[in-house]
């Protein structure tokens, strides 16, 4: 007789007791200590290298609350629910198993993240893959019945992001992306302010970052062992593998990733999006202008400035790589909120520490703020909705929203033109080439 | 422009001069377009890329209007770029260029390249991203010619176009007897969302992957049947998945069915108010609550 796993034990019981029965079983009854055990969410890893190793919890830790660090978009302060991860994925091997030893424990190893959303005993996935797997990956959990944390940026195409957006209604899934700035206390803190009036209305925002990399041209060479590069390409255009745009560098690359204003412009323009309102609209025109690499393999813009213009209200954001820093707060990325009765400036909204400035502080410190929702942490907020099944702070329109700015200002800067954008319908008016890029269809049987 | 000078400085060995030619590439006019094949083909991969990047800019100076005058032309020129006489690389960049800007009088050439293995994947790119009635026809056209390789390539790129006018073709490819091509015909049928005129075949599944994609095709078949407005076969499959042990297909079962918003829907979603699983039940009191006018009819 095939055993059974703990969850179909607990749905047996459930189904058993009928309508009697609670969610949460007692510990003891299992012989468990700590947490009890259904209240120990169990969760699988796809992607577990640089970023993706950052939401690892070790199984010594796995019945106990954790503070949820920075770069889970906590504060140090609020704590993370116990967590299990029991299962990882990558199609790198020694990023496997560098990551089981780092978990402790015997966590399930997969090379084929299908294999880990067929895993019934997973509850939900966090999703730290290159950008051109985020959309496909997160459609297919969905669709395996998980609730999804998936890095940004959330989808390298529009069609990406509108089908991970129906895919998560259609099955009710929770589906948070990681652009954690918004659950850092300084951008509440600032959205606090913006919100209630105190700079008089903005009508811009000024984003400024440091350029992307220009490159070289590294040869081509055979993928190293343990890597399978066949999966590591999945849906994007297939090229030879090349180390310097594969893992740490592949967000250089137009198909794999997309260059600084998809990689941080997805945090910084996150965070503009929230406080301004925008999660679920979007800008009437976009131009971008700036120079791509002379030379090197890399193809996404060194510099750029993209301008998008908002109607109802009326507001201007610009991304700009280098662009002008802030007077106020030494940092090397960040927005300035330019209101009419005086401007506010909030750094980072990554993984480093997002900050405002002290007035914005002193103000939350003492106003009635329960307008402005207040996230634990990005982390504890993806895991506290999995339970109430509500949306996260950053949930998939708004993930898809703010893609969108970053994709958008890609296709401007491409195809070196203004162009005009229908926000509601999602598509540019007039540009036929450029509706064409709003899609990239997938290699082989990788499809939306 | 002087186009002498504008190849020669494509070709220059300093980077900052190739930049600025590429840049004004769309002056140009499309007779350069095998020129710059054969520069996009340089052992020089600085000045290689100068040859890409002009194609492109190319490409991008006819891209806003069908009707600029130079696109055909440049259209030829790619396509012509697509022939055996060029390297690989520079035929599957002709053919991802194509995908920007050729239309539907390319099809038929375009579309001979699916029986060409070496450039079949980028021919599939490219037709998805035109779009349109002949390019349905030329996937059809291009499955029966296909072997069992590349037929789920094929359902693919028709369940991405949501072509309706290959239900037929697709239900009949959940028949074979290959795997591969019965899944894909799958996926495909729920995504176009069409009703064919026969039985709805069953597939044979043998892993829990295929079970889990048979099953989110299913729902999307049915989405589509009651986004068309046939709610009583969307109600019929709703019902199925409503009946699954998983939480996920019931609570999916339950969203689609709310939308339908009527009181057979509301009478199905009923029961699930009291489910054993938070999900489902919560899932269901939210689809309740958006019912208001369905359930006065319970």
């Amino acid at each position: 007789m095939p055993r059974k796993t703990r969850r179909q034990f607990l749905e047996g019981a459930a189904a058993a007791a009928g309508a009697c029965m609670f969610d949460i079983v007692p510990a003891r009854a299992l012989g468990l200590q700590g947490a009890p055990p259904s209240d120990v969410l169990n969760l699988g890893h796809i992607g577990i290298g640089g970023r993706g190793r950052g939401f690892l919890r070790p199984e010594a830790g796995v019945d106990k609350q954790v503070p949820a660090p920075a770069n889970l978009g906590g504060d140090g302060t609020r704590m993370l629910r116990p967590a299990r991860s029991m299962a990882l994925c990558d199609v790198d091997a020694s990023r496997l198993d560098e990551a089981a030893t780092r978990v402790g424990g015997r966590p399930r190893l997969y090379k084929d993240f299908r294999r880990l959303l067929e895993d019934k005993d997973v509850d939900a996935v966090y999703i730290a893959s290159p950008d051109h797997w985020h959309a496909l990956m997160t459609i297919m959990a969905c669709e395996a019945g998980k609730d999804v944390y998936v890095e940004k940026p959330a989808c390298n195409t529009i069609e990406e992001g509108r089908n991970m957006v129906n895919a998560a209604e259609r099955y009710g899934r929770v589906v948070q992306v990681g652009s954690q700035g918004r659950s850092q206390l300084s951008a509440w803190q600032a959205a606090n302010y913006i919100r209630a009036g105190r700079i008089g209305t903005v009508r811009k925002v000024t984003c400024w970052h440091y350029a992307s990399p220009a490159g070289d041209w590294t040869p081509d060479s055979e993928p190293p062992p343990g890597l399978d590069y066949e999966m590591w390409v999945g849906p994007a255009r297939w090229l030879p593998y090349n180390r310097r745009r594969t893992h740490g560098s592949f967000r250089w690359m137009i198909d794999f990733g997309g260059g600084q204003i998809r990689d941080r412009g997805a945090h910084v323009m996150s965070i503009a999006n929230w406080i301004m309102d925008a999660d679920y609209t979007g800008p009437v025109s976009v131009e971008a202008k700036g120079e791509p690499p002379h030379d090197g393999m890399y193809d996404s813009a060194v510099s750029m400035e993209v301008t998008y213009e908002f109607r109802n209200p009326n507001w201007t954001l610009v991304w700009a790589q280098p662009g002008m820093p802030s007077a106020e707060l030494d940092a090397r990325y960040g927005a300035v909120y330019w209101g009419d009765s005086g401007n506010l400036t909030v750094t980072y909204g990554d993984g480093q520490p997002t900050s405002t400035e002290q007035k914005a502080k002193d103000f939350s410190a003492t106003c009635d703020c329960g307008k402005v929702f207040r996230s634990p942490g990005h982390s504890a907020n993806f895991e506290d909705c999995i339970r109430t099944r509500e949306k996260p702070i950053m949930h998939i329109e708004a993930g898809h929203r703010v893609a969108s700015l970053c994709i958008l200002g890609n296709i401007s800067f491409q195809l070196q033109r203004r162009l005009e954008w229908d926000a509601v319908n999602e598509r540019f008016k007039g540009d036929d080439e450029a509706n064409r890029l709003l899609s990239r269809p997938g290699r082989g049987p990788w499809h939306l | 422009m002087d186009t002498q000078q504008f190849l020669r400085d494509l070709q220059s060995d300093n980077p900052d001069t190739r930049f600025a030619a590429w840049r004004q590439a769309g002056t140009a006019p499309a007779a350069v377009i095998p020129q710059l094949g054969k520069i996009a083909a340089s052992q020089d991969p600085g000045v290689a890329k100068a040859g890409r990047e002009a194609l492109a800019t190319i490409v991008h100076s006819v891209g806003k209007d069908p009707m600029t005058a130079n696109r055909a032309a440049a259209v030829k020129g790619l396509l012509d770029l697509t022939g055996s006489d060029n390297t690989p690389a520079v035929r599957v960049h002709a053919m991802r260029l194509l995908s920007n800007i050729a239309g539907e009088e390319s099809v038929p050439a375009i579309g001979k390249q699916l029986s060409n293995p070496e450039l079949r994947e980028e021919a599939a790119f490219t037709l998805e991203r035109i779009g349109g009635g002949a390019v349905v026809k030329a996937f059809m056209a291009a499955y029966r010619d296909s072997k069992d390789d590349f037929r789920p390539r094929i359902l693919a790129a028709l369940g991405h176009l949501r072509a309706a006018e290959a239900t037929e073709l697709v239900t009949e490819a959940m028949r074979s007897p290959n795997k591969d091509v019965a899944l894909a015909a799958a996926r495909a049928f729920g995504r176009t969302g069409r009703k064919p005129a026969g039985q709805i075949p069953a597939v044979a599944l043998t892993g829990t992957w295929d079970q889990i994609e048979y099953a989110d095709s299913q729902l999307r078949y049915a989405d589509g049947r009651a986004k068309d407005g046939d709610t009583a076969e969307a109600m019929r499959v709703y019902r199925t998945m409503l009946d699954r042990p998983e939480e996920h297909l019931q609570c999916a079962a339950i969203i689609g069915i709310a939308k339908l918003n009527t009181a057979e829907a509301a009478s199905a979603i009923m029961p699930k108010l009291k489910s054993s699983n938070s999900k489902v039940r919560i899932t269901a009191a939210t689809a309740w609550k958006g019912m208001a006018a369905a359930r006065s009819g319970t």
